[in-house]
């Protein structure tokens, strides 16, 4: 044995939980047990957000997705815990829909995959803002194709300024000529500002329907 | 009674979950020994409670017809096993009433010890177990280790630490031993400071006070239809206690002694003690209310054990008359309910002149507290049940027999 | 350190790595294993004295200290019943998704300087994200288990640590804006020197916020008197009931190793980390600046420091446990939507508020900051020792702020009287 990439076996490892899980939540047939499938799939990709450097989307993913899951989780719990473990049974029509519906989106998903020039390289771990030493890096890296780069990440502070609308990863010529790239700043706050409205949107559809009595429990 | 979950009062939105029975019992932590109650739950909240009895049946009263009075002693120990004493006396006041003895007056103050001594323990123990109840540990070992010195006590008097079959038909076994009053007041002058740590733990814990005021309201005209008895009732703020309102062969015990019925009068409890104001989200017959006046009767026995030492040790004479195992009964019945720690405990016996009675029948208070469940016990959370149950103070050996 | 064992000791690369990245691990699998059974003995021990009782006093000689032990003994030979209604694959797996997010909480806390098995920029987060997977574990065993209590008690769970994840996740804020950063070696670095300059003495509003954050920490991690999931007296033993054995156990140890990650990120955020309360070891020269060896020195310091706050916290939480009564599920979400959550948005204000009451934050205070920072993002000419588990070449492009602007932060930091926001941003 020469040598063994851990990056490689860890990413084996992780696709192999992502996909596997995927799988076993298309099989199950009970709903519990596909949440939990899903959650391990779910923490998967967690993983591989973080095997490549991504430390926020990663912490993101489980605190988000995987979180997520959790209500998903309760629900199917509150609808099978009476019966014994109900049964959700696929019929063979929504077999073939399904198959065909991700054999297209497959279909999409990986020639796209394939036309990024930089993930041929080893590189992949790179984070995904580029500056010229970084390229200059992979390049390097791509020349040595046996050394898998994974950079110490910063991404934090550079989603985080972004989102404030400052993009640390374009060219500081821009910025001192005055032209501030404005970042994400509309986008962030136009989800900040839907997300509200979801919120009291649900508040208000969950509110009961008739005057309440005064009980006991406020 | 019961009232169905999908009652409006109960729905707060339009989204429910299924409706569920619970079975918490006869194997549960707080149901204090083997007591089943059906729940009927809407996720956390209890829609209906239903007691079931019967797991702790030993057919005492059935023993009683073939046992004579004297004999019969013993198994009024394993009735009410925290409170020993008082069902003793409760049975052999009942003989004695049966009899139309009159023990001398010695030993009627040393009933009054010893009976106002094993409430105070038994309160002891309802206390502590309803803090365990509501999830702390700790006040239960600490009413643990009071009671402990009481079971010494009683251990010195009659050798048992848990069923005396001490006071008996024609006052008591044997006399107080040497240096007993002493002990006993060696402890009450350790025990008295130490009730304000209960009241720090419990009584005034705002997790207490929120846990227990308002929960399990049982006003005082349904404590009545009931037959509650006991702490329930006075909890209610009803001012009834049998050692004041009995039958005179009960309240002689008590004559001349200074003791005020604990309960709520007029918004306010007796002034006597100084302790620790109504809070203000406590109303009348709720959980925290039972709890408190079983606190403030621990106060009071603690005054009438003092009294009743100081007239025992005046009074000269015997402390009962020797009452022979067979002795014979007069055909007749006779009924007589004493104030027990838990209610009211009634016996009946009957009786065609031989000495075993005809008929042994006993009276318990908690059955009549227990049937108040199915009434308090609905339209709150989970979590209430045992608070309510806890507050009844209820002990199976007592409902089953 | 991969380095060092492929050069100096001569080991291939692959093993070098594989035996770098198992150190921290085992290490931090015993903090967890033993750090239980020395607080299940502790717990024994407090409550015991608290109830005035002794406590263990037989088991290994003095004190009962092998108590933990033989009940773990006790627990691994029980036999490992699974129900005949139960979800048996869910039951099986349930208490293994609690004590693995316990224990993965664990990666990114330092116990020193230095001393932390993965350096994330997004540590906080991180644990928070992993603490609340915690609750799966819990709401699965309810569910397989086939147990109505069971149920209840996960159900009961789900409730409390999602509604408790949020004033927890605000109080995190507090200290994350003042230091600047995510990074729980910042966050603690920012706090060195007298124990006056620990952020929970920082100002009156991150005082009360950390005790919001004790008493969220404490309904997360389901101790008494948020215990409802295993409410005892109401539940039969809620979620657990039907567990016995070496699976019972296993959520005891996710228990106590998760009381141990909250009060590490609450001496982490709040109290100085493993800074005492004096700053000797920077007196007696036991710092990084004269050398590895009195650098590791003065971690060892730090490292009893922290451990000593933590177990202080444990303690707080068991105090906590023995004294008081058990909230109802209706007051535990009251106190947490009512109190809690209004409380730390009012103290987030406040904090934001706080450099125009009381004037711009101290220069050495900005130092520090600008210090941990710049320690964290090195400077792409200068050749700082990495991180663990940083290769050498990942340092020259770790920062991608450019130099020139730092020259210019740094006056502005030092300069910057109003804004306290995450990063000194250069605003013209």
């Amino acid at each position: 044995m020469d040598n063994i990439l851990w990056h490689s076996v860890f990413f084996w490892a992780f696709a192999v939980i992502t996909c596997g899980f995927a799988v076993m939540v298309v099989l199950s047939d009970n709903i519990v047990r596909m949440a939990v499938a899903l959650i391990f799939s779910l923490s998967g990709a967690a993983g591989l957000f973080l095997l490549a450097g991504a430390d926020f989307v990663g912490a993101m993913q489980l605190m988000i997705y995987v979180g997520g899951t959790l209500v998903l989780l309760i629900f199917g719990v509150m609808l099978t815990a009476q019966g014994p473990f109900i049964s959700l049974k696929a019929g063979s029509g929504d077999w073939i829909i399904a198959v065909v519906m991700v054999g297209l989106s497959l279909a999409m998903l990986l020639p796209m995959a394939w036309s990024v020039p930089d993930w041929h390289g080893p590189a992949m771990g790179a984070s995904e803002t580029k500056t010229t030493k970084q390229t200059a890096l992979q390049e390097e890296a791509e020349a040595d194709q046996e050394t898998v780069v994974v950079e110490h990440n910063v991404s934090v502070t550079e989603i985080g300024l972004s989102l404030v609308g400052v993009r640390t990863d374009l060219n500081q010529e821009d910025q001192e000529s005055g032209q501030l790239p404005e970042g994400y700043l509309l986008p962030f706050e136009i989800v900040s500002v839907h997300l509200l409205v979801i919120l009291i949107g649900a508040a208000y559809l969950a509110r009961a329907k008739r005057p309440r009595k005064p009980t006991k429990y406020p | 009674m019961t009232m169905q979950a999908d009652d409006p009062r109960l729905i707060e939105f339009d989204v429910r979950t299924d409706e569920m029975l619970v079975n918490m019992g006869p194997q549960h932590p707080s149901t204090h020994g083997v007591l089943r109650l059906v729940l009927r739950t809407d996720g956390e909240i209890v829609s209906e409670t239903t007691p079931h009895i019967g797991y702790l049946h030993r057919c005492a009263e059935k023993i009683g017809e073939n046992l004579t009075a004297r004999q019969f002693i013993p198994y009024t120990d394993r009735m009410d096993y925290l409170a020993g004493m008082n069902m003793n006396l409760g049975w052999s006041l009942a003989v004695e009433k049966l009899l139309q003895m009159e023990i001398p007056e010695k030993g009627r103050h040393l009933r009054v010890m010893i009976v106002e001594l094993n409430r105070i323990a038994s309160h002891l123990l309802g206390m502590g177990a309803y803090g365990l109840d509501l999830g702390t540990f700790s006040p239960f070992l600490y009413a643990f280790r009071e009671r402990e010195k009481i079971l010494d006590l009683f251990e010195a008097v009659c050798g048992a630490r848990l069923t005396y079959s001490y006071l008996t038909i024609g006052g008591a076994t044997h006399d107080l031993p040497p240096g007993w009053l002493q002990q006993c007041e060696a402890f009450l002058d350790q025990f008295e400071p130490n009730i304000e740590e209960y009241h720090t733990l419990l009584t005034t814990n705002q997790i207490f006070v929120k846990r227990t005021a308002g929960i399990g309201l049982l006003p005082a005209e349904m404590a009545i239809s009931y037959g509650c008895t006991g702490p329930v009732l006075r909890g209610s703020g009803v001012d009834c206690d049998l050692r004041r309102d009995g039958e005179p062969i009960y309240t002689r015990m008590y004559e001349g002694y200074d003791f005020e019925i604990i309960c709520e009068r007029d918004g306010h409890y007796p002034d006597d003690y100084d302790y620790p104001p109504v809070p203000k989200e406590a109303q009348l017959g709720d959980c925290w209310h039972r709890f408190y006046v079983r606190m403030l009767e621990v106060v009071q026995s603690v005054s009438l054990i003092r009294q009743a030492m100081d007239k025992y040790s005046q009074t000269a004479g015997d402390y009962g008359i020797p009452v022979r195992f067979n002795h014979k009964l007069p055909a007749g019945e006779a009924y007589l309910e004493t104030e027990s720690s838990r209610g009211w405990m009634g016996f009946h016996i009957v009786s065609d002149g031989t000495a075993v009675p005809l008929r042994a029948r006993a009276r318990s208070g908690c059955f009549s507290n227990l049937s108040v469940i199915g009434e308090i016990g609905h339209g709150c959370l989970i979590a209430d049940i045992p608070a309510i149950v806890g507050s009844l103070d209820l002990l199976m050996g007592e409902i089953d027999r | 350190m991969v380095e060092s064992l492929i050069e100096n000791w001569g080991f291939p690369e692959w093993m070098a790595y594989l035996i770098a990245a198992t150190i921290p691990c085992v290490l931090l699998l015993h903090v967890v294993a033993v750090g239980a059974l020395f607080f299940i003995w502790l717990e024994r021990k407090v409550s015991g004295r608290i109830q005035d009782r002794l406590g263990p006093t037989r088991v290994g000689g003095k004190y009962g200290w092998l108590q933990s032990l033989a009940d773990g003994v006790k627990l691994i030979s029980k036999e490992d019943l699974v129900p005949a209604g139960a979800d048996s694959w869910l039951f099986r797996l349930a208490p293994y998704i609690s004590v693995s997010c316990c224990l993965a909480a664990y990666l990114t806390i330092p116990f020193a300087y230095g001393w932390v098995a993965q350096n994330l920029d997004v540590a906080v987060f991180f644990v928070l994200a992993i603490l609340g997977l915690e609750v799966f574990g819990v709401i699965l065993a309810g569910y397989a288990s086939g147990s109505k209590w069971s149920l209840l008690g996960g159900m009961r769970e789900a409730a409390q640590v999602v509604s408790y994840e949020v004033p927890l996740g605000l109080c995190v804020v507090l200290p994350v804006m003042l230091a600047g950063s995510m990074n729980l070696t910042t966050i603690a670095q920012v706090q060195s020197g007298w124990f006056t300059s620990w952020l929970i003495f920082y100002n009156p509003f991150l005082f009360v916020t950390f005790w919001i954050f004790f008493t969220c920490a404490l309904a997360s991690v389901n101790r008494a008197p948020f215990d409802l999931a295993e409410a005892e007296s109401e539940l039969v033993a809620g979620f657990h009931t039907e567990y016995s054995g070496l699976r019972w156990s296993l959520f005891f140890l996710a228990e106590y190793g998760s009381m141990f990650s909250v009060s590490a990120l609450a001496v982490l955020l709040f109290l100085g980390g493993w800074n005492g309360p004096i700053p000797i070891t920077s007196w007696i020269g036991w710092t990084f600046e004269y050398g590895w060896f009195w650098g590791t020195l003065g971690n060892f310091v730090g490292l009893a420091n922290f451990i000593f706050k933590c177990s202080l916290g444990i303690v707080l939480m068991m105090w906590v446990r023995w004294t008081l009564p058990r909230l109802r599920i209706d007051q535990v979400m009251t106190i947490c939507l009512k109190y809690c959550l209004p409380l730390v948005c009012l103290m987030l204000l406040g904090n934001l508020m706080w450099p125009w009451i009381a004037g711009p934050p101290s220069a050495s205070f900005v130092q520090k900051r600008y210090e941990a920072y710049q320690h964290l993002h090195p400077e792409p000419t200068t050749e700082t020792e990495a991180d663990e588990e940083t290769t050498a070449e990942s340092n020259s492009v770790a920062i991608s702020l450019p130099q020139q602007v730092n020259e210019k932060q740094k006056v502005v930091l030092t300069t910057s009287s109003t804004t306290d926001s995450s990063l000194p941003l250069q605003t013209n």
